[in-house]
This record gives C-alpha cells, sequence and structure tokens, in this order.
C-alpha cells in the first residue's frame, strides 16, 4: 500500500482522531459520577477548612470528614434581597436554578455549629474572576459576624506558583481575625494589598493582607469578589447582628 | 533444478518474552542510559512535582504508564503511520493516554491532581515520552516497546522519588505527609531547609544526582 499519498494520509489522520476522540469520550462519560463526586467531598471539605473544623492536611478519612460535615454543617438557602432565610428553598433548589438574575438573589449559606449545636462561624461562598479563571472559595465568619475566622480558594485556573498561591494556607492564615466592617460598622470586605501591609497602620491590620506576588490581577480580582459577595449577604448577616445584640 | 540447492532459511531464533533485548529494553533507561540523569531530558517535571514524595510518585507512575502505553499503541500501528505526519500522530496518541490519565486522577486521587495541576497536561509534553515514541516504537515490536517504556517510565520515576524524598524531608519535615523529624529536633533550634521547598532546591539535588550517576556509570562527554 502506498502510505504516502495524500488520500491514505488524510484517511489515517481521520481515522485515529476519530477512534482517540471515542476512546476519551468514552473514560470521561464513565468516569463524571466519580468525579462529580470527589468534587463535592472537595467543596464540603473547604467549608470545614474556612470555619476551622479541619486542617488542610487532615489524615482522616473521607467517609469519616463526610460524616463530620453531616453532623456539624448545615446549609441554609438565603434570599439576599430580603436578608432572611427562604423558607421552602432548598440547596438543591438552587443548585438547579438557570437564571443568573436568580442565581444572585438566592445563595447558600453553611453554618458550623460547635458540638453542642450552638453555631460556630457562617461561611460564605465568594467567587468572581481573577486573570484567567473564575476563583471558587469559602469566607467563614467568626459568631460575631464581623472577623474573619478563615478562607480557602479551592477551585480556579489560576498560574502555578502566582495566582495559583491563593490557594496557599499559609496566605490564607493571614485573613483570619480581619474585620470586614471599619469602625463605623461600614462594609469594606477584605483587601488584598499589593506589597506586604503595614501592622503598624491600623486601618492595614484590620482589613487587610499582603499581595501575592507577581499575581496584581488576581489579587485585585479577589478583593473586588469578595466585597462584592459580601456585600451580597450584608443585609443577612447585618440582621443576624442585630438578632444577636438583642 | 536449482531451487534444491538452496539453503533454508537460517532459523530464526524465536525470542522468547524476555530475550537479551527485551532485558535490554527494560535495563538500560534504569541505569546506563537514564533519561534523566544520561540523556537529560524531562528536567522540567522534575522540578515542578518534587517538592513532595508522592506527587513525585504520582507522576512518576503517570509518566511510566503513558510512556508504556504509548509505546505499545505507537507500535502497533507503527507500518501503518504515513512518515510525513508520523510526529502529529504520536502527539494524538500520547495526548489521548495522558487525558485519560488525567480523568481517572480527578475521580480517584482528587486532592493529588489539584497539587498536580497542570504538570499532568504536561506529560504529553514531556520528552521522555515523543523521544521513545520516535527512537524505539517506531522501529520494534510492541511487546519490547513496553518493557522500553516502562524501563524508561522507571528510570524517571525513581529519580523523581529520590528528589521528592530529600526535598520533602529536608524542606517539611515530612515523608508522605507524615511528620518524620521530632519536635525534640525543632526545640533545639532545628529549622526546614526553605531553599528544598523551591525549584532552584530541585535543580541543585537535580544536579548533584545527575553528577553522582555519571560518576558512578562512567559518562563520557562524546
Amino acid at each position: 500500500m502506498n502510505t504516502s499519498s495524500n488520500g491514505y494520509v488524510m484517511g489515517f489522520a481521520i481515522g485515529i482522531c476519530v477512534v482517540i476522540s471515542a476512546m476519551l469520550a468514552v473514560t470521561a462519560n464513565f468516569l463524571k459520577p466519580t468525579q462529580d463526586a470527589a468534587a463535592e467531598f472537595d467543596r464540603q471539605k473547604n467549608v470545614m477548612m474556612a470555619a476551622g473544623l479541619v486542617a488542610a492536611d487532615d489524615q482522616r478519612s473521607r467517609t469519616a470528614l463526610e460524616k463530620l460535615y453531616r453532623d456539624r454543617v448545615e446549609e441554609l438557602v438565603v434570599d439576599t434581597e430580603t436578608g432572611s432565610v427562604a423558607a421552602g428553598k432548598t440547596v438543591a433548589d438552587v443548585g438547579a436554578m438557570k437564571s443568573p438574575a436568580d442565581k444572585r438573589r438566592y445563595r447558600v449559606v453553611a453554618i458550623s455549629k460547635a458540638a453542642d449545636g450552638a453555631p460556630e462561624s457562617y461561611v460564605v461562598p465568594i467567587s468572581g474572576k481573577g486573570l484567567w479563571s473564575t476563583i471558587y472559595g469559602y469566607l467563614a465568619l467568626e459568631r460575631d459576624l464581623v472577623h474573619v475566622r478563615g478562607v480557602t480558594f479551592y477551585k480556579h485556573g489560576e498560574t502555578p506558583g502566582l495566582g495559583g498561591e491563593c490557594e496557599n494556607p499559609v496566605w490564607c492564615a493571614q485573613w483570619k481575625g480581619k474585620s470586614i466592617l471599619d469602625e463605623q460598622g461600614k462594609l469594606v470586605g477584605v483587601i488584598v494589598k499589593k506589597t506586604k501591609i503595614d501592622p503598624s497602620i491600623p486601618a492595614e491590620k484590620a482589613h487587610k493582607v499582603d499581595g501575592l506576588s507577581g499575581s496584581t490581577i488576581t489579587s485585585n480580582g479577589i478583593t473586588r469578589f469578595v466585597k462584592a459577595d459580601l456585600t451580597a449577604f450584608e443585609k443577612y448577616l447585618a440582621s443576624l447582628r442585630t438578632q444577636q445584640n438583642k | 533444478m536449482t531451487t534444491a540447492t538452496i539453503n533454508p532459511p537460517p532459523a530464526v531464533a524465536k525470542p522468547g518474552l524476555f530475550g537479551a533485548e527485551e532485558i535490554k529494553a527494560i535495563k538500560d533507561p534504569l541505569w546506563d542510559n537514564n533519561p534523566i540523569a544520561f540523556q537529560v531530558l524531562g528536567i522540567c517535571s522534575s522540578l515542578a512535582v518534587t517538592t513532595r514524595l508522592d506527587k513525585a510518585l504520582v507522576m512518576g507512575i503517570g509518566v511510566t504508564l503513558v510512556t508504556a502505553l504509548s509505546n505499545v499503541l505507537i507500535s502497533s500501528i507503527r507500518t501503518f503511520i504515513p512518515n510525513k505526519i508520523r510526529i502529529i500522530v504520536q502527539l494524538v496518541v500520547v495526548s489521548g493516554v495522558v487525558i485519560v490519565f488525567d480523568q481517572f486522577l480527578r475521580a480517584y486521587m482528587f486532592d493529588l491532581s489539584k497539587q498536580l495541576s497542570v504538570f499532568v497536561g504536561l506529560i504529553i509534553t514531556n520528552c521522555i515520552v515523543m523521544g521513545r515514541l520516535e527512537a524505539y516504537a517506531m522501529q520494534n515490536p510492541p511487546w519490547r516497546s513496553f518493557l522500553d517504556g516502562i524501563g524508561n517510565g522507571l528510570g524517571y520515576m525513581w529519580i523523581l522519588a529520590v528528589v521528592g524524598l530529600i526535598r520533602e524531608v529536608f524542606g517539611s519535615g515530612k515523608l508522605l505527609g507524615m511528620q518524620v523529624v521530632p519536635q525534640a529536633l525543632y526545640d533545639a533550634g532545628y529549622v526546614n531547609n526553605g531553599l528544598m521547598v523551591l525549584a532552584p532546591g530541585a535543580f541543585i539535588l537535580l544536579g548533584i544526582i545527575v553528577w553522582v550517576q555519571r560518576a558512578i556509570s562512567g559518562y563520557v562527554e562524546k
């Protein structure tokens, strides 16, 4: 057979592409449920990491951690327009929502509880654009709903070693104790500063964290979407604060 | 009749499953012709994924499987591949195999797949894989190519494992995620070596390993 004729070359190229694509399609479809379950577990683990229930290098088994999540974390749907818990809407309903307006309005908040059942921390999902990708994370607030208890970023496509460092636990650890409200009670969020913060300036110490070097756009993106998402939840958070102060 | 006088063709010794050629295919890349230490291929990934031993091992297993599998595939269709487009055909096969491996990692080792991030995908561009296809699988039968792939993958893996082991122990005081440097040592003033966690540390280690390996194996610059 003349294997260098144009017809043969074309035929061979098409043939090999079809065979390999079929192989990939079958594998992807076959593994999809397992992958989704693994991603969901990773999400739950990150909620617990933000809330301080588990450490990043926790050695416990997946079943044990899944049980911990069921026992200690409760997920609620919040109607961000009214600032109250949306009665009759389940987390699954929110997952199935298609329209962007609905998705913005109804958001899921996770409440982690101490062993005796009292709320320990409020975990809000945060997400938004970095440089290359949408970054997903969780921001956990202390019981006072003002101070940050922890933060994690678990899904992103930023450059490894630069913007990808947003998932570095050492960097995330700085967020702990920052205040999302200023002295007047106005929402400021947490600001990722370009360069290192100066702890001698009270405003920087209270609201800012060190920038990620080499990733200004990722850092700015994080600052922006953390504030936007907190703003969306603010009505709900403020109502909880007044309840607590009563 | 002249045909009667023609000698029967010399009996070709039917090669066993592990003849001299086969042993050579698998043993050579482990030491004498090591892809990293001797050919200095695949350096990029050996710097990037060796901060921890488990990452290094999974990456090593990945490269071994990919090299072996794509060697077999290419070798079995080598007579049909048009010479004009052989490189791109190799690339298609390698990419396919790598993506399948990546999908399995995502399903069953989600944490590790997140940490290996882009480097699993980058196995596609690892020169070891393409190098073996072009240099070996295009000329040799599938079984021997398979062994050659396994050999090269393992040759890559053991160097990665050594680098990963040293970096994890000295860089973070752990081994496979378990603390191995006792707390008492930290109390006595010992600190982890920060250089080991960063890429330059891996570069220096790799240089030393290449040097030691070449000193022992008697490499001569041609």
